[in-house]
């Protein structure tokens, strides 16, 4: 059963921009010696770390969403911990996340579809209709009773 | 009305008058709004530890994850919320400390 994963690393911000691209050509690779793909890449660019890590204060993020096995994963997460340039990284299963979030997106809107037929209006939402306190920004986050 | 977390004065208003408490709402010293989980509230189906943005609201200042009991979030919900934190946290989007 093929599974997805979502990569996550940042690479030094010392590296070049080809450095970079050569990272995921290398990831690539590895991909499809194990008989997986990369299904889609996002490059975030540069970013300010939250904390130092090491002496870097910034990195370059790149997330890689990656269809294949456990054996893969396993190997890409060990190539990319011998690697100087990446500084972090982190690799998580997603597609157990995604069809439990995609199924109750879909029931949520059926739901509420079936509802509204049954109440009489047209099944999708009309511009300009919803709750009062839908819209408008209401203190529901205000954290006034936290004590400190 | 009586939510998990609600009425606050429960505990405290009772001791004094004996039976008829609670009939005209005198008990209640003060109305606490009732606290709504916000991803039940905006059907935020997904927290993924790549929104920041979503994030950022319930690591308040001294980075620590804001307690169910204050931010309101049903259990469920703050189960994945941690776990989207720590894994921005090891991404370095999200501090551990405060510095």
């Amino acid at each position: 059963m093929a599974r997805k994963y979502e990569l996550v690393y940042v690479v030094s911000p010392d590296a070049t921009d080809t450095q970079v691209a050569d990272l995921h050509t290398q990831v690539e690779q590895i991909a499809e010696r194990l008989g997986g793909k990369i299904e889609k890449t996002d490059n975030w660019g540069r970013r300010k770390l939250a904390y130092e890590i090491g002496r870097h204060k910034e990195g370059t993020y790149v997330v890689e969403t990656i269809d294949g096995g456990g054996e893969l994963m396993k190997e890409i997460d060990r190539r990319l911990k011998v690697s100087d340039l990446i500084i972090r990284h982190l690799a998580v299963r997603i597609d157990e996340e995604q069809s439990v979030v995609e199924r109750r997106r879909t029931t949520r809107t059926e739901a509420s579809r079936r509802r509204r037929v049954a109440r009489g209006l047209p099944p999708d939402r009309q511009p300009g209709e919803g709750q009062r306190g839908e819209v408008e920004d209401d203190d529901r986050f205000d954290m006034g009773e936290v004590e400190r | 009305m009586n939510g998990r977390k609600g009425s606050g004065g429960g505990g405290r208003g009772r001791s004094g008058q004996g039976g008829q408490q609670g009939k005209d709402g005198q008990r209640r010293p003060m109305f606490r709004r009732r606290k709504v989980c916000k991803f039940c509230a905006d059907k935020i189906d997904d927290i993924n530890y790549k929104d920041t943005k979503l994030l950022m609201p319930f690591v308040p200042e001294r980075a620590k994850i804001l307690p169910r009991r204050i931010s309101g979030t049903c259990a469920m919900h703050q189960r994945k919320l941690r776990t989207a934190i720590m894994r921005a946290r090891q991404l370095a989007l999200i501090p551990y400390t405060a510095e």
